[in-house]
C-alpha cells in the first residue's frame, strides 16, 4: 500500500537535492508526525533561547559600553532560535488544521536503525583510522634497532598510510556490503583500491597535506 | 579606465593567465584548461545517476584550493573549473534520462518522459542531439541575460541601498528562500533557523566564543566546508545508501536499443523545436534569477507550458510524454537556462540561489580577493578595481564553457552514456570516503570529521522529514554577514532599534519578507484543502 504513494523509482533515486527539493517518500495518515516535529522544534527553540543562549553567551541582547549602545552576542542566536520556534509553530498549526489522511513525510524506525548501524560503522572505522598507525609502530618497535614513535613517523611512508588505509577500507567495504545486503570479497578489493587511490591522490601531488589521522597525532 | 577596458582585461586574464602548456606555439592558459577539464568532468558526473554537479563541485573545491593555494591567481582557474562542472553537469543529466529512463540529475526527470520513448523507437541519437541543442541554447541565453543584468542590478543596489536596506535585503532573501524551497514554509523556517544557529556557534564579538560550552572544539566554530559538505553531500550519501539498502532487488539499468536514426538535425527539426526552446529559455532564466527556485521547477514550468502550446497548435503531432521531440526541447532549455541566471543574485547581491552557486561563493570566500556583491561593479575614477576584472573574467569563462557546450559537448555527451551503468552501491561509499578526506585536508582534526558526520546525520534527517537542506546551507553562509551588517546599521543609525522599519526601502523589504512567508502559508493551506 505504501509503495503506491511513493515517488516513482527513477525519481526517488535521483541525486543531490537541487534548489527545489524533492519531498521525502510520503505516507497517508502521518499528520501526527508533523505535529511531533512542530512540537519538538518549538521545544528546542525554547530551550535554546531561554537556557542555552543566556547561559553560554558573553554578552546579552543589547549592550551599553561607555554610553554606546551595541548589539550583544546573544541577539543573533536568539533570533535564529525564534525562526526555529516560528517554523515549529507553523508546523503545529498546519498539522492541527490538516485532515486525517493528509500525506506527510515521516521519520520511521527503520531510518533510525539505519543511522545507528551507519554511525557504528563510521565510529569503528574512525577508531581503526586513529589507532592502526600507532599500533603498527608499537608492534614494529621491538624488531628494529631505532626507538620508533608514530609522531615522528607520521609523514613517512608506509606508516602514514596505515591508519587511513585500514579505517578507510573498513568504512567503504562495510558500506558497500550494507548497500548490497551481502558480503563479497570484491567489496574489500574495491574499498582498498579506493582508499589507496585517494591516499595517493592527496599525498603525492599536494605537498604539506596530512592524511587522516596524521594531523592530530 | 572605462568599462570596455575592464571587459578586455577580464578576457586577457582568462586567456593570458599562467601558462599550462604550449600547443603549436600557442600558449594555453591554466584557466582555459581548467574550464575544459571541469566541463568534461561535469558531463561525466551529470551522466552518472547518484552524482550531481554540486557534489563534484563540493569535492573538487578543497582539492583545487590545495593545488592552487590562496593567492589571487588561483581565483580564475578554480572558478573556471567549477563553472565548467556546473555547465557540463546540466548537459550530462539528460544522457541517462534519454538512454536508460533514469535521470542523471533531478531536473532531467521530465526529459525521461519524451526522451526514453524516442530511444525505444530507435531515435536515441536524435533525442540526444535535441537535448544538446536545447540545453546549449537555454544556457547561452541565460548567460547573456546574466551579463547584461547583473552589473546593472548591482549598480542600482550600490547606489540606493545603505546599511539598513542591505540588512533588510538579506532578511528578505532568507525569508524568500525559506518560503519557496521545499513543500512547507514551516520546515523552510526551521532549516533556516538551524543554519543561522550553527553559524553563530563559537563566534561573536565578545572574548568568550558564544555557545561553545567552554570547549576548545566548539570555540573555533564550524568551518563552512565541514557544515556545507556535511549537510549537502554526506546527508545525500547517507540517504542514497539507505535507499539502496531498501531497493536491493532493483534490476540493473536496461540496455538501450540500438539507434537506427541519423544524428544530424534537419532544418525542419530545428524549426519545429525552436519556439519551445525560446519559450523555455525565457521561463528558465526568469525562474533562475530568483534565489532559491531551482532548475526542477523551471523544467516543470517549461514542460507544462510547452505541452499546452503543443496541444493547442499541433494536435495532430505526437503529444508530450509519448516521445515528442518538442518535450525534450522544452524541458532541457528550461533547466539549462537556470544555471546562468542563478548567478544574477550571486554577483549582484552576494546571495547564493542554488547549490551550485553555494560552492562558487564558497570558492571566493576561501580564496579571497573577490567578494560577490554590489561593490564588485564599481568603477573608481582613480584606480583599477581588480574585482571587476575578475567579474568579466568569470563572464568570459562562462561564454567559453558555452562555446565548448556547442562544439564538443555533443560528442562527450554521447560518450558519457556508459556512466549510467555505474553502480551506486560502490559509488556512494567512495564519495563518502572522498568527502571525509577532503574535509580533513581542509581542517586536519579528527573532530572535523566527526562534525561533518554530525552535519551529515542532520542532512539525512532533514531529507527524511521532507525538509530541504538548502535553506540551512544558504542561512549558514549568510549568517555572519547578516549579523555584521546589522551591527554596522545599528551603529550607523545611532542605536535605533527600529532601523529596519524607519527607512522606507528597508521597511518595504521587510514587508516583502512577511508577504513571501504569508503567501507560502496560504499556498500550503490551499494545498491542504480537499
Amino acid at each position: 500500500m505504501r509503495r503506491a504513494h511513493c515517488w516513482p523509482r527513477s525519481k526517488r533515486s535521483s541525486p543531490l537535492h537541487d534548489a527545489k527539493s524533492e519531498p521525502a517518500p510520503i505516507r497517508r495518515g502521518a499528520v501526527s508526525d508533523q505535529l511531533w516535529l512542530g512540537l519538538g522544534c518549538t521545544a528546542l527553540a525554547a530551550v535554546i533561547a531561554l537556557i542555552w543562549i543566556p547561559m553560554d553567551s558573553g554578552t546579552g541582547l543589547i549592550e551599553v559600553q561607555r554610553r554606546r549602545i551595541t548589539l550583544g552576542d546573544a541577539l543573533a542566536p536568539t533570533l535564529a532560535a525564534g525562526f526555529i520556534g516560528l517554523g515549529g509553530c507553523v508546523l503545529l498549526l498546519q498539522s492541527l488544521a490538516a485532515k486525517p489522511g493528509e500525506p506527510a513525510a515521516r521519520l520511521q524506525r527503520s531510518h533510525l536503525l539505519f543511522l545507528l548501524r551507519f554511525l557504528a560503522i563510521c565510529g569503528l572505522g574512525l577508531v581503526l583510522m586513529r589507532w592502526a598507525g600507532p599500533l603498527a609502530v608499537a608492534l614494529a618497535d621491538p624488531f628494529v634497532a631505532a626507538d620508533l614513535n608514530y609522531r615522528s613517523l607520521r609523514d613517512t611512508a608506509p606508516w602514514k598510510y596505515i591508519g587511513y588505509l585500514t579505517g578507510g577500507t573498513f568504512i567503504a567495504a562495510a558500506l558497500m556490503a550494507g548497500a548490497e545486503g551481502r558480503w563479497r570479497p570484491r567489496h574489500l578489493a574495491l574499498a582498498l583500491a579506493t582508499s589507496l587511490a585517494l591516499a595517493l591522490l592527496f599525498d603525492l601531488p599536494l605537498d604539506g597535506l596530512l592524511l587522516p589521522p596524521n594531523g592530530d597525532l | 579606465m572605462g568599462l570596455t577596458d575592464y571587459i578586455w582585461l577580464g578576457v586577457l586574464a582568462v586567456f593570458q593567465g599562467p601558462e599550462a602548456f604550449d600547443l603549436f606555439g600557442l600558449s594555453v592558459s591554466i584557466t582555459v584548461l581548467m574550464v575544459v577539464a571541469g566541463f568534461i568532468l561535469g558531463i561525466v558526473v551529470g551522466a552518472t545517476p547518484g552524482l550531481a554537479g554540486p557534489m563534484a563541485m563540493a569535492i573538487a573545491l578543497p582539492l583545487l584550493i590545495s593545488a592552487f593555494g590562496f593567492t589571487p591567481d588561483a581565483l580564475l582557474p578554480v572558478m573556471g573549473f567549477l563553472i565548467g562542472v556546473m555547465k557540463g553537469a546540466t548537459l550530462g543529466g539528460a544522457v541517462p534520462a534519454i538512454l536508460f529512463n533514469t535521470p542523471g540529475t533531478p531536473d532531467a526527470y521530465l526529459t525521461t518522459l519524451d526522451g526514453h520513448p524516442m530511444t525505444r523507437a530507435g531515435q536515441a541519437r536524435k533525442a540526444l542531439k535535441i537535448a544538446h541543442v536545447s540545453s546549449a541554447t537555454g544556457d547561452t541565453f541565460s548567460d547573456v541575460v546574466l551579463i547584461l543584468c547583473a552589473p546593472f542590478l548591482a549598480v542600482v543596489i550600490e547606489g540606493y541601498l545603505d546599511l539598513p536596506e542591505k540588512t533588510a535585503l538579506l532578511i528578505l532573501s532568507l525569508a524568500f528562500v525559506a518560503s519557496v524551497i521545499g513543500n512547507s514554509v514551516g520546515k523552510g523556517l526551521i532549516a533556516m533557523g538551524l543554519g543561522l544557529m550553527a553559524a553563530y556557534i563559537g563566534t561573536g564579538e565578545d572574548f568568550y566564543p558564544r555557545l561553545s560550552f567552554g570547549t576548545q572544539s566548539l570555540a573555533r566554530g564550524f568551518p563552512v566546508t565541514t557544515a556545507v559538505l556535511g549537510v549537502l553531500i554526506l546527508g545525500e550519501v547517507f540517504k542514497s545508501l539507505d535507499d539502496l539498502r531498501r531497493d536491493r532487488h532493483r534490476p540493473d539499468a536496461p540496455k538501450a536499443p540500438k539507434p537506427t536514426d541519423h544524428a544530424a538535425l534537419s532544418r525542419a527539426d530545428l524549426r519545429r523545436i525552436a519556439p519551445y526552446i525560446a519559450r523555455s529559455a525565457v521561463i528558465g532564466t526568469a525562474v533562475g534569477a530568483l534565489p532559491g527556485i531551482g532548475s526542477t521547477l523551471a523544467a516543470t514550468l517549461g514542460h507544462t507550458s510547452g505541452a499546452r502550446r503543443h496541444a493547442r497548435k499541433h494536435p495532430d503531432r505526437l503529444p508530450f510524454g509519448k516521445g515528442a521531440p518538442e518535450g525534450i526541447a522544452a524541458t532541457e532549455a528550461a533547466n539549462s537556462a537556470v544555471s546562468g541566471a542563478n548567478l544574477i543574485p550571486v554577483l549582484s547581491l552576494g546571495i547564493p540561489g542554488n547549490a551550485a552557486a553555494v560552492f562558487l561563493i564558497l570558492a571566493t570566500e576561501s580564496i579571497g580577493g573577490f567578494n560577490p556583491g554590489p561593490a564588485v561593479f564599481r568603477i573608481p575614477p582613480d584606480r583599477i578595481n581588480p574585482e571587476l576584472v575578475v567579474a568579466f573574467g568569470l563572464f568570459t569563462m562562462m561564454m567559453l564553457a558555452n562555446l565548448m557546450n556547442w562544439t564538443i559537448g555533443g560528442v562527450f555527451m554521447r560518450m558519457a552514456g556508459v556512466m549510467a551503468r555505474a553502480r551506486k552501491e560502490f559509488l556512494m561509499p567512495m564519495v563518502l570516503l572522498l568527502t571525509l578526506t577532503v574535509i580533513y585536508v581542509q581542517d586536519p582534526r579528527m573532530i572535523a570529521i566527526c562534525f561533518a558526520i554530525g552535519f551529515g546525520v542532520l542532512g539525512y534527517l532533514m531529507r527524511r522529514v521532507g525538509m530541504s537542506p538548502l535553506p540551512f546551507v544558504i542561512a549558514f553562509l549568510l549568517a555572519r554577514r547578516l549579523e555584521d551588517t546589522a551591527r554596522q546599521a545599528f551603529s550607523a543609525t545611532g542605536g535605533d532599534a527600529w532601523f529596519l522599519f524607519t527607512h522606507p526601502i528597508a521597511a518595504l523589504f521587510m514587508a516583502l519578507a512577511v508577504v513571501s512567508v504569508g503567501l507560502s502559508l496560504r499556498r500550503s493551506a490551499g494545498q491542504q484543502r480537499p
